[in-house]
């Protein structure tokens, strides 16, 4: 008992003195949650850039002006150089150029029985991008035709809107962090640093004295828990409060998943050092592993946009299973029910990789 | 006399390659007992085997009355190790590491007299990264001791050290001798043997090829005295086997040692051969016969060539 917990001591120790380590996992978060935050903290609304020329400037067309204004996705600029407003649609650069002419409010107010016209230009070759800012600019003008016609629908939609969950990408990301961070620590981690330990012989010296090789193996599960634990707090409440991360499920749970993937990403890195010759070696295969899990895992993008063909992959690999579920606890306050199968598969993969691992394993 | 290790015929093969080819020895209790020998002849794959370290291929050996590979973890009780190739977690600060290595054995003998008396007092709250190649050893050597071994294995303890720290180093181990430990240790410097060992086994590609005490040792090649000098025509060396009182010769390229019984008479006869048969000779030299010839007569190689 007295072994176990000085090695788990003598663990955490090292892990805080190494200061390029420490830094790292302090800062890395952080770091994530900043350069992400700002790529892509728009979350999902759209918005189409408009030019819009009015050539009329009359109460009529001020009226069209301000209905579309008022419209979230639709960011209008006001412009009076046509020629200059089709060259950056044709370039791309704006996704609508809307031209009243001169003359619309005589054309609205005149009796007969043509309707006044307002020009709607898209650039023909987004057309698929475009439909939403399409359907919301012909509706808006639409209802403003009826308002100054002074007609009255006989049957009206009513549409209403459902109070639901306003996720940011952040609140999708920083979940995703922690899973990734609990891969790196343990799987890179361990990996590398029982190769190094078993090159540089501080195994065997251990080996020659009357410690149990099961006494070391929990005190490194030990230590590497605390930190992990610790780290999954630490990112937590950077999102919580330097980001505004919501976080609506129990602590518990989240805990669960921190300890499950410890330990099956841990049995990974145990067996890396196995295959390892060198642990020049391990850092790279670790890396190699890591690297694509990273992206495949729905750490940074959901996985259901993944291409079809590699969906089989995506709900086999652990990392999906513990970025989801850290996502679903985190973000939606899924409980353990909702959670079952992603307990499951990582509970698999833990027992498979430490079967593996302890059959593998070796001093020196 | 008490013998607390017997080693009978101990075998370790890698491949077709014998690291350890049947040797037999015993370790009688309280005595420095060296093993002697060049780089690879079987000195460390020797004391794993015997710590535990290694599975030998063949033969048996007893510590302490305990068999090697059946009562591992009685002799870890009964023995302290210092491996050459030891490296310590070097993040830990000294006292840590011992505290650590204390708590891997049921007892331990209080951690600071055992700082005190290893000299690392001044260092004990410094991280093992920073401390040097001798300071290194003396942690090595007091994790060897912490929890009170009657036997202590040290594998090249002084290897890469400067003279000083050296010495230091020996001193300790004449300390470990007087209070009644067991010392088993190897090296390759053939003054620290002799300084050091009540007996000494000299190994060679993985046999114990010489056992005895370092004095008859010497004595056992038949010669007080060597004389060196360089020649020009080895391949003629030959002839001087018939000088006056010389016993052997030991060629190595353009270097000749000559050992005689009777340096006046070897040398006098030398000199009027070679100066009748023309061979021209240099850098000539007289010293007495140390472990270090005894090595070379046996092998006809240095101790320390490849």
């Amino acid at each position: 008992m007295r072994a176990y917990y000085q090695l788990t001591l003598a663990q955490l120790r090292i892990y805080v003195r190494n200061r390029q380590a420490l830094i790292w996992t302090l800062l890395f978060p952080f770091f994530f949650m900043i350069i992400f935050g700002l790529m892509f903290n728009d979350g999902n609304t759209t918005t189409y850039s408009v030019n819009l020329i009015d050539y009329d400037k009359t109460q009529a067309s001020k009226e069209i002006v301000s209905i579309l204004n008022k419209q979230n996705s639709l960011k209008i600029h006001q412009k009076s150089d046509e020629e200059k407003a089709r060259k950056s649609l044709s370039d791309g650069k704006t996704d609508f150029v809307i031209l009243i002419k001169k003359g619309f409010q005589d054309q609205v107010t005149s009796k007969k029985n043509i309707p006044a016209q307002i020009q709607v230009l898209y650039n023909e070759s987004k057309m698929g991008q475009l439909q939403g800012g399409i359907a919301t600019i012909t509706a808006n003008i639409d209802g403003a035709s009826k308002q100054m016609a002074g007609y009255t629908p006989k049957v009206v939609t009513t549409l209403k809107g459902v109070e639901g969950i306003t996720l940011s990408y952040l609140d999708f990301l920083v979940p995703g962090i922690i899973a990734m961070q609990i891969m790196n620590n343990n799987m890179n981690g361990v990996a590398g640093q029982i190769a190094s330990w078993r090159e540089r012989g501080v195994l065997r010296r251990m080996q020659g004295t009357t410690l149990k090789a099961s006494t070391f193996i929990a005190a490194q599960i030990t230590a590497r828990l605390i930190l992990n634990s610790l780290q999954a707090i630490l990112t937590i409440l950077i999102g919580y409060y330097g980001f505004d991360v919501s976080i609506r499920g129990s602590f518990l749970l989240v805990v669960l998943f921190v300890v499950l993937g410890t330990l099956t990403f841990m049995s990974i890195g145990f067996i890396i050092a196995s295959l390892a010759k060198s642990p020049e070696s391990a850092g790279p295969i670790a890396g190699f592993i890591s690297f694509p899990l990273m992206f495949l895992g729905g750490v940074f993008f959901p996985v259901n946009n993944m291409p079809e063909y590699l969906q089989p992959i995506i709900k086999t690999i652990p990392i999906t299973h513990l970025s989801t579920a850290m996502r679903d606890i985190m973000n939606i306050g899924a409980t353990f029910g909702d959670l079952a199968s992603d307990f499951g598969w990582l509970c698999v993969w833990m027992i498979v990789s430490f079967l593996i691992a302890a059959k593998t394993f070796r001093w020196e | 006399m008490d013998s607390i290790i017997e080693v009978k015929n101990l075998q370790k093969k890698y491949g077709d390659f014998y690291a350890v080819n049947g040797i037999s020895f015993e370790v009688v209790k309280g005595e420095v007992f060296g093993l002697l020998g060049p780089n690879g002849a079987g000195k460390s794959t020797t004391m794993e085997m015997l710590v535990g370290l290694r599975k030998p291929d063949g033969g048996t050996a007893t510590i302490a009355g305990h068999s090697i590979g059946k009562d591992a973890s009685k002799i870890k009780q009964e023995i302290g190790i210092q491996l050459q190739s030891t490296s310590l977690f070097e993040l830990l600060k000294v006292k840590e590491i011992i505290e650590l290595y204390a708590s891997f054995y049921p007892s331990h003998i209080p951690i600071q007299p055992l700082i005190d008396e290893m000299l690392l007092t001044e260092k004990q709250n410094s991280l093992v990264k920073g401390l040097s190649g001798g300071q290194k050893q003396r942690l090595a050597i007091a994790l060897a001791l912490i929890h009170d071994p009657q036997i202590i294995f040290l594998d090249e303890p002084t290897t890469g050290l400067d003279p000083q720290a050296r010495r230091t180093l020996w001193d300790i181990v004449l300390t470990l001798k007087e209070r009644g430990k067991t010392v088993v240790l190897s090296t390759h410097y053939m003054d620290e043997a002799h300084v050091l060992a009540d007996r000494i086994g000299i190994m060679d590609q993985g046999k114990l090829i010489a056992l005895d005490t370092p004095n008859n040792l010497v004595s056992s090649i038949e010669a007080e005295s060597a004389i060196e000098f360089k020649t020009k025509s080895p391949e003629r060396v030959d002839e001087f086997n018939h000088l006056e009182s010389v016993t052997n010769i030991v060629v190595n390229h353009d270097f000749v040692t000559l050992y005689t019984r009777n340096l006046q008479f070897s040398l006098i006869a030398l000199l009027e051969y070679t100066k009748e048969k023309d061979i021209s000779i240099s850098d000539l030299s007289t010293r007495s016969a140390t472990l270090e010839d005894v090595f070379l007569s046996m092998t006809g190689r240095g101790l320390r060539e490849e």
